[in-house]
């Protein structure tokens, strides 16, 4: 009998498509993989409704592929749904696996964000004071939307995780090494992060630091400087996540002449990537004066946007401000 | 090696060929030194950087080179500034130690050191080390070439502040490793009483009831012994406010009397950035504060400790 084809689904919550994107990157790769897997779920490429998931067995999806954070009532009903139907659920790109870009949603209220986006925002023009509503009485019944929530939360946050894939997106090749594993069979322990090295971007980049080291005196923004592609951006007073991010996306940033922005999220071991990243800005501090000292942290613009421009969901801030998510995430 | 290893210099001779130890016969041993040094007060009796310049004017070599003032110095410089010759005494020690060292003789501090599977390379701590220790160096790993980072144990004054920058957790000092650290963040539920963990540098609380009055805490204030200030990470406060623990008081010494020379900057820097993260989470409220205590300061930390304790009381109350 013929080995069945495994079972595959992708999903979307709160998230811009750029995973979506970074799969189809794998071009003809793709297709010949698509010949070996049953695509079950991708509402971005194929035509599925959530009745067909529900119609699956528990289990039956061998792998799903998870992009977006959880940002509203369907984010988390779909991520719940999902995992009832996956043997393996893997928690892909940044959204997902920290928050990404949605989580800094989390420095406001939900009430702040919505005021801002239907009634403060310049570029709105809206007297009748229009909100999104969950749930509207019309004559042909009840209307209903997601709620918004107001914590944008991981998927690890909201249910149980088998793997974590990361990055802003997973870079292609990454994607395509896990598509083989899975294939191949040999996926690590439950748990592990995948697609992505051990060590931070540190480890891989080849900018020069200098001979005799090197300490900031003042810290510039990317576009503030006239950036030497060959020397560390630390050295050019220039904040770069790489110290306190994985490694494993070849570089992409780095390689275009722009500091690393983190979005591969922390190494193994470290709890807050924000909190690292900022305890090494400050241990690069260059003075002995205590009125220097301000004046240089003062250089620092936006240092929390800074430090969890993609961590934000999965800080130890975010639980500071919200309460702990093992009380709330299952909600 | 320069011709200061030669045999037929004398000792003081060679001391004074190494940049540093030039001042060296200016000593004219009043002792000023020894009564402003922290070390001779807290840690080392017999610590006297006057004798060990004198030792080296007899040509006592192998006596200074085991004395402990040649390697606890740790260049804070109270001294200098205090010495009426104006004579840098920690760079005649330096001096010394570097022969000392020379000659094969080892420090007997506790060294910080990195592990190999976790060090990433990035250079950071080889940038904040206030005393060169560590450096970047080219090793193979299970047969792989890779930048690591090397710790000059004789170098290394094991104050921790490579420790707390390291951003992979990879540099560890024995009694304050990560580990060891945060395993101390615990304050016992009270009963309405504000929680507080309060991170000390041995280094800056001069007086002996000082130090006395931190053992008399009740236990809802909880004293956690650091080497300096630059060893605190703000994921450790971040933890401890995250464990229910309402605030963080950090106590380190005031700048310019650093023991460790950098440590308090260094610490300010980044308790500084923490509070404006907080800031902009909304969720600051001064429950994280730092300190700095000068050497005339005696009794402050009974007065910081209040003052902290009376605004996260208040700060609950609000809540």
């Amino acid at each position: 009998m013929a080995k069945a084809k495994p079972k595959l689904a992708f999903y979307w919550a709160a998230s811009c498509g750029g995973c979506e994107i970074t799969i189809t990157e794998l071009g003809m790769q793709l297709i010949a993989t698509g010949e070996k897997v049953d695509i079950v779920f991708w509402p971005c490429l194929m035509d599925f409704k959530y009745s067909d998931v529900e119609a699956l067995e528990d289990g039956e999806i061998d792998v799903c592929f998870f992009n977006g954070a959880i940002r509203s009532s369907e984010n988390e009903h779909v991520a719940h749904l999902l995992r009832q139907k996956s043997k393996v659920l893997v928690s892909f790109g940044a959204c997902s696996h920290t928050g990404g870009i949605p989580g800094l949603a989390n420095f406001y209220d939900a009430e702040s964000i919505l005021e801002r986006v239907y009634d403060t925002a310049p570029s709105v023009d809206d007297s009748r004071g229009t909100r999104p509503t969950p749930s509207v009485e019309m004559p042909e019944g009840t209307i209903e939307i997601p709620t918004f929530y107001d914590q944008v939360l991981t998927l690890d946050q909201t249910v149980d995780v088998d793997y974590f894939m990361p990055g802003c997106p997973p870079v292609a090749d990454q994607v395509w090494n896990v598509f083989q594993t899975i294939l191949k069979g040999g996926l690590p322990e439950r748990r592990a992060t995948i697609g992505a090295d051990a060590k931070t971007n540190c480890d891989v980049c080849p900018r020069e630091k200098g001979e005799g080291g090197f300490r900031v005196k003042e810290w510039k923004r990317p576009h503030e400087v006239e950036l030497d592609p060959d020397v560390c951006f630390l050295a050019q007073g220039v904040i770069c996540c790489g110290p306190a991010t994985r490694a494993g996306c070849g570089l992409p940033c780095i390689s275009g002449n722009m500091p690393c922005r983190g979005c591969y999220g922390p190494p193994d071991g470290v709890v807050d990537q924000g909190a690292k990243l900022f305890s090494a800005i400050g241990a690069l501090i260059d003075t002995d004066e205590p009125e220097a000292v301000q004046q240089i942290m003062d250089t620092v613009v936006d240092p929390a946007g800074l430090s969890y421009r993609f961590g934000l969901a999965d800080s130890l801030l975010s639980e500071l401000k919200y309460g702990k998510n093992s009380e709330e995430g299952e909600g | 090696m320069a011709d200061h290893s030669s045999q037929a210099q004398t000792f003081a001779g060679q001391v004074r060929a190494i940049p540093g130890g030039e001042h060296l016969e200016m000593c004219y041993s009043c002792g000023t030194c020894v009564s402003k040094c922290m070390i001779q007060q807290k840690v080392e009796p017999e610590y006297n950087p006057r004798r060990l310049l004198h030792m080296v004017m007899m040509d006592m070599r192998e006596e200074a080179f085991k004395s402990p003032t040649t390697w606890l110095c740790s260049a804070c410089d109270l001294c200098y500034p205090a010495c009426p010759q104006e004579i840098h005494i920690s760079g005649v020690i330096g001096a010394v130690k570097q022969l000392a060292v020379e000659a094969g003789y080892e420090s007997p501090l506790d060294a910080v050191s990195v592990e190999e599977t976790l060090c990433s390379g990035c250079g950071i701590c080889v940038m904040t080390c206030p005393y060169e220790a560590p450096h970047l160096v080219e090793k193979e790993v299970d047969g792989v070439m890779d930048r690591l980072s090397e710790v000059d144990a004789n170098a290394c004054m094991g104050c921790g502040i490579c420790v707390a920058a390291c951003p992979m957790g990879a540099i560890s000092r024995p009694g304050v490793s990560n580990a060891e650290v945060k395993a101390q963040i615990s304050v016992p539920k009270s009963n309405g009483a504000p929680r507080m963990v309060a991170f000390v540098c041995d280094w800056s609380l001069r007086a002996d009831a000082d130090v006395a009055l931190l053992e008399s805490y009740p236990e809802n204030v909880r004293v956690i012994h650091i080497p300096c200030t630059g060893r605190i990470d703000p994921e450790m406060a971040l933890l401890a406010l995250h464990s229910e623990i309402d605030g963080v008081l950090i106590c380190g010494c005031a700048p310019g009397e650093c023991h460790y020379k950098r440590g308090t900057v260094v610490s300010s820097c980044k308790i500084g950035l923490l509070n404006r993260v907080l800031e902009q989470m909304h969720v600051g409220d001064g429950r994280v504060r730092f300190v700095q205590i000068g050497t005339q300061d005696r009794g402050r930390i009974r007065r910081e400790v209040d003052s902290m304790l009376d605004h996260l009381a208040a700060w609950k109350e609000a809540e």
